[in-house]
């Protein structure tokens, strides 16, 4: 088995967005989180530099790039800023359906606006009822006079109050077994009819606005129509696993790499007994700790990223990747508390952040229960 | 010659007859190497239009004599000009070793002479020394600060270097009774190949002491947070009859009073009788241009800030909780009880 | 005016964050770099960033010289990817030892080896050594005008330019005309963040490595023979002070500065 290694293009894409990110991330890392604000104007300058359109062909406006370049980059983002990382890694959900299931029209119409980030994308399917339970979803969508009219509530969408063309699925009737049938909708802000609505207080991830997306009665035309009638729920499936639990597993792993290296720079330059925390051997195994997580996240991440292009299915590596990287961050965060003592609870300090951002990764892209469920499931199978 | 004594030159610099105040120590760093080495004279060359005023001021500076070159078109300096008229002057005295002030315009003229004369140049030199057998070395400071090499010239004339503003204190005036040589300027520039015109020089005096002349210095980084707290700062050296200075980051963050301000290896090298940093952490590249301080107190929240390292007190607290509490401090202890 | 020829002078220079790290070596007296990875020399990319928005105005070329070890290759992707068509690097043991004359006949060697130019750019000075003569002594051996701390320019249809250059407390404003070699300051302009389609077309531009006999310098020009300057002995100044920490309530501290104030007798 090769050893996993970057080629020299995507080390010096690692080494461009980490300049960006040191630049223009880090600074307002900590009043996006206090404000619990979308940087809009950031975002804007992301995706210009082709962090939006990472892996849309360039003939679509995007880097031509693949789903391990958008690994690098949401790690890169989360080590300062892990909200951010959540919307673009949301972005990219949106990016995806239309480049994957989209007509050549629709692909025309709109891969240059979100490969260039200057449209947000999204993704809703959760509803009330639940996300992972995606065949409970109450949303609904008929056939009228050339139009659908689609009437629900989403909620807990990421992007909610920002993207410009969202990712709807609706109940649209039912297959030949009876059993419910989804569809796929691109839907505008703006539309008549379409609205988001309230927006939650997070406890992490807040440089991305997370709320509810209301339809009543909202019409839209047949070419809104995405990836033909009844796919909607394979579509979201899919999505789900190529680039809403890979995302999810770089973004964890951005959080290891971050509570990693600020524990190691206390570790460094605390001075206590005389000497530094570091030389410390308690000190040390928790830095250790840390380095193990980071080192076994950052293979199962960029393998079973490796293994979904190359084509192989993936799913359980995949599900235990975002099981491991975003368990292992809240591991991380916790114990670069504890070696920190109080200066680990001070809000001067980011690791109280990290800790927040780590907790609120395992609800997005299905929970570490959801993941094992998958794991099991394709284990046993 | 044999028994001609060694030159060492200081290329004077004035801008509108005004000399700059690097001059004064250059050449009172003159002084001191021909006093070190003895056996040598030390000569000012000055450069410009009707600046014959100030030779006499150069003769109390410590020159032994005074090269004076005075041309209309030598009335701004532009490097083609001055660095034909210094190439020429060199080529034909001959001095052993020729030092410039590294001002903007000595880091632009000393290399552009050094490279017509084929020798060998040391950078905004902190330290300088000159043995009996006429060997300069020439300390200069890399790595932001962090190193320092010493350097020489062995086999080439003259031994060239520039010198740190803020290094060298100049010496006391003396009225001094050396001699001032008017050179022939158009021998000089005839025939320079002049590729620039220089339109106008702008200089805008900063209001305030200037931190080299302050025996305060109230100095704040990248802690400080924001204008609002800058003018605690502005307040408080206004108080004590201070100057007030910055780092790198709190210059770029905009809240100071301008470039003329900022302390370090990019900026000032400075030497207050007290220096205060506020919210300083204290990267080698700001401690460098305040080691000479009488006193440095450095106040900060961070109790692992590097400053404290370099400071004779150390203040582990947040300066907006202290600098309130100076200033009325510092007010009740002028007024006369 | 037509398409522009452009050079910028770069270094790859140990990452200037890395600099507390410095060490020499108690046995050889040497400078230890090891951990310090090179980077591109922070003012050059202001350098190149001017290169860049010429180009991008009158249409050209913009070709990157730098004289660094064949390693060097990695650190001027980085300028690749900003942009520039092309990189030369100079290099040659040769070359060692060379002060920043020395140095300056290497790297204009090189730019007359690419072919006829307009302008050369370069940052004021390096983030390691900072001499800051380069771009002067590049001018000086190419014969052709030359500015330092430049913090604006603009150069006209027919060639001619305007600048500033930062003095002390003011500027200086000139005029000429290309060709030049100038110096920037990092006022000049912000660097461009590198796109990651930048990325992907560096992958094919030219990298070429140029030896002594490519260009033509010979043993005397170059290296410790042909510098005026020679190192010495190198050390690591320490600018440590006491370090008394003052004790206690806020309202004791203060009265202890003002005490410090009126004893070094600054308290008017």
């Amino acid at each position: 088995m090769p050893e996993l290694k970057f080629t020299q293009s995507q080390e010096m894409l690692r080494k461009a967005v980490r300049e960006f990110v040191e630049k223009e991330v880090k600074p307002i890392a900590h009043r996006i989180d206090v404000e619990s604000s979308f940087p809009a104007d950031v975002f804007q300058k992301m995706g210009r530099l082709g962090f939006a359109g990472v892996f849309v062909p360039q003939t679509y406006g995007g880097a031509g790039l693949g789903q391990t370049e958008r690994a690098i980059i949401l790690e890169e983002l989360a080590r300062h800023a892990a909200g951010l990382a959540m919307a673009l890694m949301t972005h990219h959900l949106g990016v995806e359906a239309i480049l994957a299931y989209g007509t050549d029209e629709q692909k025309a119409k709109y891969l240059p606006d979100v490969a260039t980030g200057k449209k947000i994308s999204g993704l809703a399917v959760t509803e009330p009822t639940g996300g992972s339970d995606v065949a409970g979803q109450l949303a609904n969508a008929s056939r009228d006079n050339g139009h659908w009219v689609i009437n629900g509530r989403k909620c807990f969408i990421t992007n909610s109050s920002n993207a410009e063309v969202n990712i709807v699925t609706a109940r649209t009737g039912e297959d030949a077994k009876g059993r419910p049938a989804f569809s796929a909708f691109i839907v505008e802000s703006g539309m008549e009819g379409f609205s988001p609505g309230r927006e939650e207080d997070k406890l992490g991830l807040r440089g991305s606005s997370t709320g509810d997306l209301l339809l009543n009665n909202c019409r839209v035309g047949e070419g809104s129509l995405l990836g033909g009638e009844g796919n909607g729920m394979r579509m979201a499936l899919g999505l789900f696993t190529k680039i809403g639990r890979t995302g999810m597993a770089a973004i964890g792993l951005g959080i290891i790499r971050a509570c990693l290296e600020e524990g190691v720079k206390f570790a460094r330059e605390r001075v206590i007994y005389g000497k530094p925390l570091a030389k410390l051997q308690a000190i040390q195994f928790e830095i250790a700790q840390n380095r193990i997580d980071y080192e076994a996240a950052r293979l199962m991440t960029y393998h079973s990223i490796g293994l979904k292009e190359g084509g192989a299915g993936a799913d359980a590596e995949i599900a235990a990747a975002k099981y491991f990287a975003t368990e292992g961050a809240v591991r991380a965060a916790k114990r670069t508390m504890d070696l920190m003592g109080g200066y680990g609870v001070i809000n001067e300090y980011p690791v109280g952040r990290y800790l927040r951002d780590a907790l609120t990764t395992i609800s997005c892209g299905g929970t570490s229960h959801i993941m094992q469920i998958i794991v099991a499931g394709q284990t046993l199978n | 010659m044999p028994d001609r004594k060694r030159a060492l030159w200081a290329v004077a610099e004035q801008t509108r007859g005004k000399l700059a105040s690097v001059t004064p120590e250059v050449l009172g760093q003159a002084r001191r190497l021909a006093a070190e080495a003895g056996g040598c004279e030390v000569a000012a060359i000055l450069l410009g239009k009707d600046v014959g005023a100030l030779a006499n001021d150069l003769l109390a500076c410590g020159a032994d004599k005074v090269f004076l070159v005075e041309d209309p078109a030598l009335e701004l300096y532009q490097n083609d000009t001055y660095g034909t008229v210094l190439h020429r002057l060199i080529r034909r005295e001959q001095p052993e070793v020729v030092l410039f002030g590294a001002t903007a315009v000595g880091e632009e003229l000393a290399p552009t002479v050094a490279a017509r004369l084929g020798t060998g140049l040391g950078a905004h030199c902190t330290n300088l020394a000159l043995a009996p057998d006429g060997l300069l070395t020439m300390g200069v400071l890399g790595f932001g600060g962090r190193l320092h090499t010493e350097m020489f010239c062995p086999d080439r004339r003259p031994q060239m270097a520039s010198v740190k503003p803020g290094m060298f204190p100049p010496l006391p005036r003396e009225e001094g009774n050396g001699e001032i040589l008017r050179e022939e300027a158009s021998a000089l520039l005839s025939g320079a190949d002049i590729r620039i015109r220089t339109v106008r020089i702008v200089k805008e005096e900063p209001e305030g002491m200037p931190l080299e002349d302050a025996d305060v210095i109230v100095a704040g980084g990248w802690g400080i947070g924001g204008k609002e707290n800058w003018r605690l700062l502005t307040e408080l050296a206004r108080e004590l009859s201070g100057a007030t200075g910055c780092t790198r980051p709190a210059l770029d963050e905009g809240w100071t009073d301008g470039e003329h301000t900022m302390i370090g290896t990019s900026g000032k090298t400075v030497r207050p009788k007290v220096y205060l940093g506020f919210g300083i952490s204290g990267s080698p590249h700001h401690t460098v241009g305040i080691k000479d301080a009488g006193v440095i107190i450095s106040i900060n929240s961070d109790p692992r800030a590097p400053v404290f390292e370099c400071s004779d007190y150390c203040v582990e607290a947040d300066f907006r909780k202290i600098l309130p509490l100076l200033l009325s401090e510092i007010r009740r202890a002028k007024v006369p009880a | 005016m037509g398409e522009l020829n452009l050079v910028v002078l770069v270094k790859p220079v140990p990452d200037p964050s890395c600099y507390d790290r410095i060490e020499i070596d108690p046995a050889t007296g040497a400078l230890l770099r090891q951990g310090m990875p090179a980077v591109l020399n922070p003012a050059d990319k202001h350098a190149l960033e001017e290169a860049l928005v010429l180009k991008e105005r009158f249409g050209g070329r913009v070709a990157m010289v730098s004289m660094a070890p064949d390693s060097a290759s990695e650190t001027l992707m980085e300028g690749l990817a900003m942009g520039a068509d092309e990189a030369c690097i100079l290099s040659d043991r040769a070359f060692a030892g060379s002060d920043s004359l020395a140095t300056s006949r290497v790297l204009a060697a090189g730019i007359r080896k690419i072919g006829p130019f307009d302008l050369v750019l370069a940052g004021n000075e390096s983030a390691d050594g900072g001499t800051a003569h380069v771009p002067s002594q590049v001018g000086e051996l190419l014969g052709v005008a030359h500015l330092a701390n430049v913090i604006r320019m603009e150069v006209g249809p027919g060639g001619s330019v305007t600048a500033r250059t930062r003095i002390e407390n003011g500027y200086i404003e000139v005029r000429g005309s290309l060709p030049m070699v100038v110096g920037v300051r990092r006022e000049i302009n912000t660097p461009r963040y590198t796109s990651l389609m930048g990325v992907m077309a560096a992958q094919g531009k030219p990298i070429r490595v140029w030896r002594s006999e490519d260009l033509g310098v010979n043993a005397a020009e170059a290296g410790m023979e042909g510098s005026g300057m020679r190192p010495g002995k190198l050390s690591r100044p320490d600018y440590r002070r006491k370090g008394e920490i003052l004790k206690g309530s806020h309202e004791e501290t203060v009265r202890r500065i003002v005490a410090i104030l009126r004893a070094e007798g600054v308290l008017g």
